[in-house]
């Protein structure tokens, strides 16, 4: 690689504006190619940063842990919502603990404020079992007590009132916050063109051209563009891109439902998570209500059946919601990876190409991170973060690889997939 | 609970009535969804029960007919589950129907379905179009015939087409000094055969008696005239018009006139409610004559979807009599499908009201042709006028957006958030979409159109929470499992 070569990212996502931001800012030559296309999970999202909620199972990993309970199609020896590594909490506190000052940066560089807002997340414990499943977490949190805080049922009514009182109380995670997800991208893509990004929209990626294992060049609908690096951040379509280059790339997408309520006074301060949904307060007042995991393609509807289960949840959790009307409903796919984490970095056998992929349900919080961190493999700098545990060659398996590359090859040898696969946000 | 349904019909306006009677009266049980309290849709609208009409005459010939509708309805209503003051939130290609009622909702999954969701007035933007007091035809006929309302005190209708003479005259009579009727178009329908033919046209009301009224009132009718812009601090005070040229409808703004108003009504003719038949995955075609967007169906009313049906002004703006005929094809045909009568008698029962409808085509054809919009009147937004009121995005924020490569109305929406609103683009994506086509030199079909999603009207999460005839995820509480099993 050259000590300054010209990077094109493939996809217009959170992640790929995230990386097309911090590779500008290195002084590189960078192109980003973008066809929006329904679905995609950035405009879905409902902007959650929660470093903690995720990693231990809530949010989307809990709702979708019941409903897999509540179908009798728990894999065996399930038993609660999946917890997920060590490596990604540190991967997801550093990324979040990036946003206080991206939130004053990227107002500089863009001009854009992404809504950074300090609402930690509460997880509402609705009987005994949802005490006993929130007690270890709270006492083993692998963060450490201090950004956990135990709130009894009177306490939970002084800091959110609108909240039941039907409620044996309430674990609070400090840090976990939220931003705006769509102010975010483009706040990233702006801050990119101010630093000489070049920003092809609605311009389809159609093919990667490959020299003598390296790649050199990206085809588009508008025609060719040469490059010295290539990064796949092209979300739940990501496999499609590996695909060009002959990689076979586990990402499918995982649908999400989302509801939006009218716009209302100020009347929750924190995130919520239940078994049943989470709920969020956007800046603009509307109250976000999320969401189904379902492996139903590039299908971007929405059903009866989740329309009823999200909104009983948000009527559950706060009572006074039932009078409240529903403004918009829908769907996003997440870019799904079998074991949850991000697939970044490079690829063993094919030089100028970078993943910035598979980031599920947490890709508004992992933006940040997973765009320096690919601006620092562009230069060749040390990353600043090991890329080792997220490298595609973690899902290598002795076992011969489908043909297709919908990823069923490298999975099939693995074990299951934690049953906590959540949403994206 | 009992879920299936042999016939749903949607919509209880002329079009939806005349299938249910059709249906019904070949021997088929069937569903009828209409949100009004009462049947008769817009046109055949009718003032609520507690209202005592005792001037039938002063409501014109539509109520007279409307009457009549409803007594052959009366005939055939044992067939008939009624549910009125129920919205449809959204249709699936497998026709299951989820609709809403107060506090509570439920689906229905339809053997048949036949859609007959009417229409709505053609939103036209131009500065001021969003103060309280600017009115658009459709919004004044409701308050004037169910509410028996005077909108306002001194009004100025604009649009085109017969349809602003009727609500001209209609205000009139309730007392509203009218300052002005602008008919952005010619005098072509004013004149000579098209009077005669619309004497018969009950959609536009009786055309030639309201001429005749506004003429004995003396209030003006301009040709090629238009409203400029309405003004006002919290409600419409004032509004400028003026000329427009008669080729495209350019405004010429170089000759304004202003009058102090409180109301301005603009009847820009309609556009077909086409979100259940797009939810239910129908295929759609552009035809401006026909109003925009519309549902591809063959003779018989069928979309392309087996055993959906689109009727009445929802599936091209027609007007009445031909909603009326349609609804009755689509109706003896489900019933026909349902195997209540056979084909052959199918056939002869069709056999009137596909001559009728064949009948009107010409008229309606011209009428089509008047009541098409010219795209000079894209000139009157500013760059600060909202394109989309609900999410508040102004032309600039489309003209940045088709500046940085959004080419079709999908991706402006993507862009600005334009049509993600509760509207879902009822007042943006037409006059957008022709926005987009001069702005990019794209025609209709590339431009395309903002995807509809459930919930196609306003619910609440209480009656979303107690929908019936779905499946609830989970029971019990399973984290009631985890205590002995996790680590």
């Amino acid at each position: 690689m050259s000590r300054s070569p010209d990077v094109v990212v493939v996809g217009g996502g959170v992640i790929g504006c995230a990386v097309a931001y911090y590779v500008a800012k290195r002084g590189l030559k960078v192109t980003l190619v973008d066809l929006p296309k329904r679905g995609r999970a950035t405009s879905a999202s409902a902007g959650g940063l929660w470093p903690l909620g995720e990693s231990v199972g809530l949010g989307c990993g809990v709702i979708f842990y019941k409903a897999l309970a509540g179908m009798g199609t728990l894999p065996d020896g399930v038993h609660g919502p999946g917890q997920l590594p060590r490596v990604f909490l540190d991967f997801a506190l550093r990324s979040n603990a990036m946003f206080p000052g991206l939130a004053g940066e990227l107002r500089e560089a863009s001009g854009i404020d992404f809504e950074f807002e300090r609402t930690s997340l509460l997880f509402l414990m609705y009987d005994e079992g949802d005490v006993t499943f929130a007690k270890p977490l709270w006492e083993q949190c692998p963060c450490g007590k201090d950004l956990t805080e135990w709130l009894t049922p009177e306490e939970l009514a002084k800091a959110e009132p609108a909240v039941t009182r039907a409620i044996h109380g309430a674990l609070r995670f400090h840090g976990d916050d939220q931003v705006n997800p769509y102010r975010l991208a483009d706040a990233f893509r702006a801050g990119a063109r101010n630093l000489g990004a070049t920003i092809l929209t609605h311009t389809e990626v159609t093919g990667l051209r490959v020299e003598a294992g390296r790649v050199v060049g990206v085809e588009t609908a508008a025609g060719p563009v040469a490059c010295d690096l290539v990064v796949n951040a092209a979300g739940a379509w990501a496999a499609e891109v590996g695909r060009m280059v002959g990689l076979d790339i586990p990402v499918r997408p995982v649908r999400g439902q989302i509801i939006g309520t009218e716009t209302l006074p100020e009347v929750l301060s924190a995130c919520l998570s239940t078994t049943d949904c989470y709920l969020a307060q956007k800046g603009h007042g509307e109250v976000i209500i999320g969401s189904t995991t379902e492996e139903v393609g590039f299908e971007v509807g929405t059903t009866p059946e989740a329309l009823k289960t999200l909104s009983a949840g948000a009527v559950r959790a706060v009572p006074f919601l039932k009078d409240v009307r529903v403004k918009r409903v829908w769907s996003g796919l997440r870019p799904g990876s079998p074991d949850e984490l991000p697939i970044l970095g490079p690829v063993e056998g094919l030089d100028g190409y970078l993943n910035a992929c598979g980031h599920f349900r947490t890709g508004i919080l992992t933006s940040p991170l997973t765009g320096q961190l690919v601006a620092e493999l562009a230069v060749g700098d040390r990353p600043s973060f090991p890329v080792e545990p997220f490298l595609l060659a973690r899902f290598r398996s002795p076992g011969p690889h489908a043909e297709d590359g919908t990823g069923v090859g490298p999975l099939a040898d693995l074990d299951p997939p934690p049953p906590g696969s959540g949403g994206s946000r | 609970m009992r879920t299936s349904r042999s016939l749903i019909i949607i919509g209880g306006g002329p079009a939806g009535m005349a299938a249910a009677i059709e249906a019904a009266r070949a021997g088929l049980n069937l569903t009828l969804i209409d949100e009004a309290p009462r049947l008769g849709g817009q046109v055949y609208r009718r003032p609520p029960e507690a209202f005592r009409v005792e001037d039938a005459e002063r409501l014109g010939r539509d109520f007279a007919r409307g009457e009549r509708l409803r007594a052959e309805f009366s005939e055939i209503a044992e067939r008939v589950e009624i549910l009125s003051g129920t919205s449809v939130l959204g249709v699936w290609p497998d026709r299951e129907v989820l609709w809403a009622r107060d506090d509570v909702s439920g689906v229905f999954r339809a053997e048949r379905l036949i859609i007959a969701g009417g229409a709505y007035d053609r939103p036209v933007p131009f500065p001021g179009w969003t103060l309280p007091g600017v009115m658009t035809a459709g919004g004044v006929q409701v308050l004037m015939k169910t509410m028996r309302v005077r909108p306002g005190r001194r009004a100025l209708v604009a649009g085109t087409g017969p349809l602003i003479v009727g609500v001209a005259h209609r205000l009139h009579d309730l007392g509203v000094e009218v300052v002005s009727v602008l008919e952005a178009g010619d005098h072509r329908w004013v004149s000579g055969g098209v009077t005669a033919a619309t004497n018969e046209w009950d959609t536009i009301g009786d055309v030639r008696s309201s001429l005749e009224a506004l003429g004995r009132a003396g209030i003006p009718l301009l040709f090629n005239h238009t409203i400029f812009e309405a003004e006002g601090a919290d409600a419409v005070e004032a509004a400028t018009y003026g000329p427009v040229d008669a080729e495209a409808w350019q405004p010429r703004k170089d000759r304004p006139r202003r009058v102090e108003v409180d109301l301005v009504v603009t009847g820009f003719g309609f556009v077909p409610n086409t979100e259940l038949t797009t939810l239910a995955g129908c295929r759609h075609h552009h035809a401006p004559e026909l109003g925009g967007w519309v549902p591809v169906r063959d003779a018989l009313m069928q979309t392309t979807v087996p055993g959906v049906f689109a009727v009445g002004d929802g599936a091209g703006i027609g007007g009445v009599l031909v909603a009326l005929e349609e609804g009755r094809i689509a109706g003896i045909t489900a019933a026909e499908l349902a195997g209540t009568i056979s084909a052959d008698e199918a056939s002869g029962r069709r056999a009137g009201p596909i001559d009728r409808l064949l009948s009107l085509a010409e008229v309606r054809a011209l009428l089509g042709e008047i009541s098409q919009i010219k795209p000079g009147l894209l000139e009157l937004a500013s760059p600060e006028t909202l394109a989309c009121r609900c999410e508040e995005v102004s032309f600039a924020e489309v003209r940045a957006a088709v500046d940085e490569g959004a080419k079709d109305l999908q991706a402006v929406k993507l862009f600005t958030r334009l049509g993600m609103g509760p509207c879902q683009g009822r007042n943006c994506a037409s006059h957008v979409g022709m926005h987009l086509c001069q702005a990019t030199g794209r025609v209709p079909e590339e431009v395309g159109r903002i995807t509809p999603r459930p919930p196609a009207k306003p619910v609440t999460l209480g009656a979303l929470a107690a929908m019936e005839g779905v499946a609830q995820t989970a029971a019990a509480d399973p984290l009631d499992a985890v205590g002995g099993g996790a680590s």
